[in-house]
């Protein structure tokens, strides 16, 4: 939103000023003119010249001043956007030529700009071709850490994550701890990993550990890389499946293996008994006794047994081979393999999570689908899941009659060689306890397969994978300031900021108008990440008026659903994390995004680049976020100004157009710029008052 | 008669073993925890011990522990009985200084055999 307080410039106080002093001049004289010619009487040329000196020393002022503020003013004040553009963005192409009485300047001026510009793009150049090898081996890294499917993290010495892969990303969906920069202790047990950290062998010999993460047990397995500063790789597997199955069995089975020695001992011995007393006194009490115990031992031998088989086909349905798998999934890739032998598959109905071990049920479906298809004289098959008691049904559809359990016998006993030791289709159904038969459907028409196997307790479809190379690591972070130090002394340039951005029902946030939206950014060592954002719609929980509507266009509509305010908050502080933030005009936005009763406290240092431009360039007009944009030449997509993530994306870039102007003037500290942006805000209340 | 002191919770097997030992020429005393146990020997000490690991109260093993500590008691046969069946347990059993150490279910023929020889060693 479009937000500020205002005051006069000093240029406009100068040109009052000067009006002011002329406008008096020329009255004086006029009074001075009346007065003295009522007392001289003079007529014809000599009263003219009376009256032209009387009104000279007005229009002197007059004519001087508007000769300087067109001769000298003026073009100091382009020589001035001049300057800051070329420190600020130097390839901006938009240049003032000095004008006036600087003219002269103009030659030196474009031989200096020139010269800077040539010796850059020759810095460029030559960087650009040193680099290019290394951007090379850099993009094949890249590449091979994410496609591998192995969890990596890398963190420096400060526990600080410098690279996070596409895997990693996938195991820790929607962790608001998983960010570049971010301490390892916001994503794991800092606690546990504690102890490993601190005793890895330099040479990289692995140190495994097992921690807790929310839910999940992980098995993170820590190397010192060589040669490095310190840095840590972590990889990570989720063995909280594999755990609970075989441990949780294990228990179980160890647990009931005393009872059944128990048992079986009690019943041995009664039994051996039982044949001495029937040998000394065939029909006595101590026999009948026996008799008894041997039958209650024998009936609890019976139950543990029983037990022992639940726990066995338990193991056998959670091996940890078993994964959940996308029904969809499945199809698409069967469709992939056969559908160049001329075997259309076509899924319907709802698709469904099952559990299973992907590429032996894959190899199992190789082979059925082409003597199916053989079977029923049909090259067109239609794969449905439906959804069972515990279990989900993998059922293949043709038009025809089912088959018949003799021909499926077969099937069951044919080899699968592409899986490692060649095991047999019902191999394959027994490691999934399952089995295969075929039943005709209600229409008559039609029969199908089907195949049953363990429903997997995940709901919805999987998430889409996110765009390839987005960014996932920073090994610049490892340059930064340990945590621990004083963030007041950190230097500008390496500090993580997020900028945002807010949009409202209206500019009274005092008087009951509230966020619509918050969008933000953030920026590690002087990067803006293009994929770590955050966009949230608000539901107001009032109407949003039209006029509001106009500028950012969201609509009751487009809210309607939204988390509220209270809900929305701790995301964005979670977000944010150990960030300073940053906004244009700070003061609305954190009004905002702390309205009374807010509960969230965001304490951290904030920076405003509206009050740093201010400071940087008293004497120019436009600080608003669109002259700013302009001045600094910086370019957004069309449709994205004022929208909160478009204006918190601009005032990012804004940013980082202030950081070398901030820096020539030996603002180098975040304590130097808030000391730096408090000024301009102290001058602002003293105009104010 | 020799004396066999049998310490188990489990009343069905010490009316088993109980009548078993009978049969094979031995007086036989029972206790079904280790507290027991311990006051039947402080009463009159057994010519042999068999114990199961797994009491309610005192484990076998605090019992056997306590007897070997004991000089009246170092030299009393004792054969550990256990329902686990762990290596490490019978391990332990024979540290602490058990005599043998019998896995349930066992061959109670075996079971008397080895009683029969551990006591004649004794002897």
């Amino acid at each position: 939103m479009v937000k500020r307080g205002s005051r006069l410039p000093r240029r406009q106080r100068l040109i009052g000023l000067w009006l002011l002093l002329s406008g008096i001049s020329i009255f004086g004289g006029a009074v001075f003119g009346l007065w003295l010619d009522s007392i001289a009487g003079l007529e014809g040329m000599a009263r003219l010249w009376l009256w032209l000196g009387c009104f000279s020393g007005g229009g002197t002022i007059f004519l001087v001043g508007l000769i300087l503020e067109r001769q000298l003013f003026t073009p100091l004040r382009h020589l001035q956007v001049q300057l800051a553009r070329l420190v600020a963005n130097p390839d901006a192409r938009q240049d003032y030529p000095p004008e006036g009485w600087l003219r002269g300047l103009g030659p030196d001026l474009m031989r200096v700009r020139e010269a800077w510009r040539e010796d850059r793009d020759r810095l460029a150049t030559a960087h650009a071709e040193g680099a290019r090898s290394a951007a090379r081996i850099r993009q094949e890294l890249e590449t091979l850490l994410q496609v591998l499917d192995t969890p990596l993290l890398l963190c420096d010495h400060h526990r600080r994550l410098l690279l996070f892969n596409q895997a990693a990303e996938t195991l820790f969906e929607g962790h608001a701890g998983l960010g570049l920069g971010k301490r390892l202790g916001a994503l794991l047990p800092i606690a546990s990993l504690e102890d490993a950290l601190g005793q890895l062998p330099e040479d990289g010999t692995p140190r495994e550990i097992l921690v807790p993460c929310d839910e999940r047990w992980l098995h993170v397995v820590l190397r010192r890389v060589p040669h490095s500063h310190n840095e840590t790789l972590l990889t990570l597997t989720d063995t909280t499946a594999a755990w609970s199955s075989e441990m949780g069995a294990r228990a179980e089975l160890a647990e009931m293996l005393p009872s059944l020695r128990r048992h079986s001992a009690s019943l041995t011995s009664a039994a051996d008994a039982l044949v001495g007393v029937r040998a000394e006194t065939p029909d006595s009490a101590l026999g009948r006794r026996l008799e008894a115990v041997i039958d209650e031992e024998g009936q609890a031998l019976g139950r543990q047994l029983e037990h022992m088989g639940r726990v066995m086909e338990d193991m056998h349905r959670q091996g940890e081979r078993l994964v959940p798998l996308w029904s969809n999934d499945l199809w698409s890739s069967l469709g992939e393999r056969h559908g160049k032998n001329g075997l259309h598959i076509t899924p319907i109905g709802m698709p469904a999570w099952l559990q299973g071990d992907a590429s032996a049920l894959l190899a199992l479906l190789d082979s059925l689908l082409p003597r199916l298809a053989t079977h029923s004289g049909h090259s067109e098959l239609e794969a449905e899941a439906c959804l069972g008691n515990r279990r989900v049904y993998l059922d293949l559809i043709w038009r025809g009659h089912p088959l018949g359990e003799q021909l499926l016998d077969e099937w069951r006993g044919e080899r699968l060689d592409a899986l490692p030791f060649s095991p047999r289709v019902g191999d394959v159904l027994r490691q999934h306890t399952s089995d295969t038969w075929s039943l005709a459907d209600d229409d008559g028409e039609h029969a199908r397969l089907r195949l049953p196997l363990p429903a997997a307790d995940r709901v919805g479809a999987p998430r889409p994978r996110t765009p390839p190379r987005p960014e996932f690591h920073d090994f610049g972070i490892a340059e930064m300031p340990a945590p621990d130090t004083e963030l007041a002394a950190r230097p500008l340039r390496t500090l993580e900021v997020v900028a945002f951005d807010t949009e409202t029902t209206g500019l009274e946030l005092r008087r009951g108008d509230t966020v619509v939206s918050i969008g933000a950014c953030r920026i590690v060592n002087r990067r803006l990440l293009a994929s770590d954002t955050f966009d949230l719609r608000v539901d107001p929980g009032r109407p949003i008026p039209p006029a509001s509507t106009a500028i950012h266009g969201i609509t009751d509509d487009d809210v309607a659903g939204a988390p509220p305010l209270g809900v929305a908050l701790p995301r964005f502080r979670d977000y944010i994390g150990e960030a300073v933030i940053l906004a244009h005009n700070a003061a609305f936005d954190l009004l905002a995004i702390q309205p009374p009763g807010g509960g969230i406290d965001f304490n951290m240092p904030v920076l405003d680049t509206l009050l740093l431009s201010r400071a940087l360039d008293e004497s120019l007009d436009g600080h608003d976020l669109d002259s700013l944009a302009d001045r600094y030449d910086l370019s957004f997509p069309p449709g994205t100004r004022h929208t909160a993530l478009g204006d918190a994306r601009v005032t990012a870039e804004l940013w980082l157009s202030l950081l070398p102007r901030l820096e020539a003037r030996g603002v180098e500290t975040l304590e130097q710029a808030l000391a730096l942006q408090a000024s301009a805000l102290d001058k602002e209340d003293a105009y104010a008052s | 008669m020799a004396k066999v002191l049998v310490v188990d919770d489990e009343p069905n097997i010490v009316l088993s073993l109980e009548f078993l030992m009978q049969q094979a020429g031995f007086e036989v005393d029972t206790a079904g925890d280790g507290e027991s146990a311990l006051a039947r020997i402080a009463e009159g000490a057994p010519d042999l011990l068999l114990l199961d690991i797994s009491l309610p109260g005192i484990s076998g093993f605090d019992v056997l522990e306590r007897l070997r500590a004991d000089p009246a008691h170092a030299r009393l046969p004792i054969i550990m009985l256990t329902a686990h069946g762990r290596e490490v347990e019978r391990e332990k059993g024979i540290a602490l200084g058990a005599d043998d150490y019998i896995t349930k279910p066992f061959s109670t023929q075996a079971l008397v055999e080895k009683v029969k020889t551990l006591l004649a060693e004794v002897s």
